[in-house]
């Protein structure tokens, strides 16, 4: 019931900006259920309930008339329902061990202004100044109120356009076949993965107490996979490496202005020279999470271009 | 490019049996990264080797207590 109308919130929420904009903190306390915040109008849910009764009854009875009429038919359909419905309860309680959903739920607070601002800083990142978090009594605000937060909606969608921008310059290649799609996607994600997990290492290893949490990186690596999906759009090489090129360097600056806040010390973040052993090893830490991005970058895409 | 996340799985196995099975006597202390050596100060910088050798340690104090690792370890590579 929920899901439906949590789809079409993403768009609905450039209608309602304005009526979002007080309660911050708790963005949704009301059904524990619920996994998207649902800020469409109040017709949206109910048009999607009214599209769905005559649907079922429509399918059932063209198989056999007087299918539901029978009193065991009927006692069935209610224990299967009921199973279904504790088999939901039961997923409901458990899945905030594996997968943290209110987290997640920061990550994906974004509308279309910020998607628009946020995919113009990531292909132009030189006119820029503040690239301060805000925050909010210790809470970083949702992406939706400020441009500079990590966000998981763009990675997600770039890649799965990464995915199928790859299967388009296949197959105008003639060498497309429907399982390299499944393959590009998994070693996209493969690298991700490693990307990932060599910079927690790293992290680690020079003791950097940062706020940054792994779904931050995700979202980091992930940045890279619009200048993925726009350099896989052109054909031919030489648009090709201009392109490429070009998004290197944007995503190389964006990068180390990100995470210059994050990593380096306050002093140091200024731009104030500050000698020392320490703040140099986070300077070449940031530097190298922030070259490795352009790397990924043309490891991913050059073998789409022939 | 068959880079599959089944093969990350693999390396990241090759990988944690390639830690459990390094020989405290006769390596690490040769080379000075034994775990007895490194619990010298307790000042503000751990410093990167002392964190690496905290990470070795850890990693195999839980392999240590793992045997189930050596199954699947095992089973993995029948295939």
């Amino acid at each position: 019931m929920q899901p439906g109308p949590g789809g079409g919130a993403a768009a609905g929420n450039a209608r309602h900006p304005m009526k979002r904009r007080v309660p911050l903190s708790e963005p949704s306390l009301g059904d524990p259920h619920q996994l998207f915040h649902d800020t469409s109008s109040a017709h949206g849910p109910g048009s999607y309930v009214a599209h769905r009764v005559p649907g079922g009854l429509g399918y059932s009875s063209p198989l056999q008339p007087g299918f539901l009429d029978d009193p065991m038919s009927n006692m069935a359909v209610a224990y299967g329902s009921s199973l279904a419905a504790h088999g939901k309860e039961l997923v409901d309680k458990n899945i905030d061990r594996f997968i943290p959903v209110t987290k997640l739920k920061y990550y994906f607070a974004v509308d279309t202004v910020y998607v628009g601002k946020k995919l113009g800083l990531l292909v132009f990142p030189y006119l820029h100044q503040d690239w301060e978090v805000q925050y909010q009594q210790d809470m970083p605000v949702a992406p939706r109120f400020d441009i500079n937060a990590p966000d998981l909606y763009i990675p997600a969608m770039a890649f799965i356009t990464y995915i199928l921008v790859a299967g388009l310059a296949l197959g105008t290649q003639d060498r497309f076949s429907p399982d390299l799609l499944g393959l590009q996607a998994s070693s996209a994600l493969a690298w991700l993965t490693v990307e990932v997990l060599a910079i927690l290492l790293s992290l680690y290893l020079v003791t950097v107490n940062t706020d940054l949490t792994t779904i931050d990186l995700l979202a980091f690596s992930g940045y890279k996979m619009i200048g993925g999906v726009v350099t896989g759009l052109l054909f031919g090489k030489t648009g090709y490496y201009v392109v490429l090129s070009w998004c290197c360097v944007a995503i190389f600056v964006f990068m180390i202005r990100t995470l210059r806040l994050k990593i380096l010390s306050e002093v140091a973040a200024e731009g104030v020279l500050v000698r020392g052993a320490r703040n140099q090893l986070r300077m070449y830490l940031t530097m190298a999470i922030a070259a490795a991005q352009p790397l990924f970058m043309y490891w991913l895409t050059f073998h789409l271009v022939r | 490019m068959a880079f599959t996340l089944y093969s990350l799985l693999q390396a990241a196995l090759l990988c944690v049996n390639a830690i459990a099975v390094l020989h405290e006597e006769r390596f690490l202390k040769n080379i000075g990264w034994g775990t007895d050596q490194g619990i010298g100060g307790f000042g503000e910088e751990p410093g990167i080797k002392s964190q690496l050798m905290n990470l070795i340690r850890s990693v195999r104090t839980v392999m240590r207590v793992d045997q189930y690792f050596q199954k699947l370890k095992a089973h993995s590579f029948k295939i």
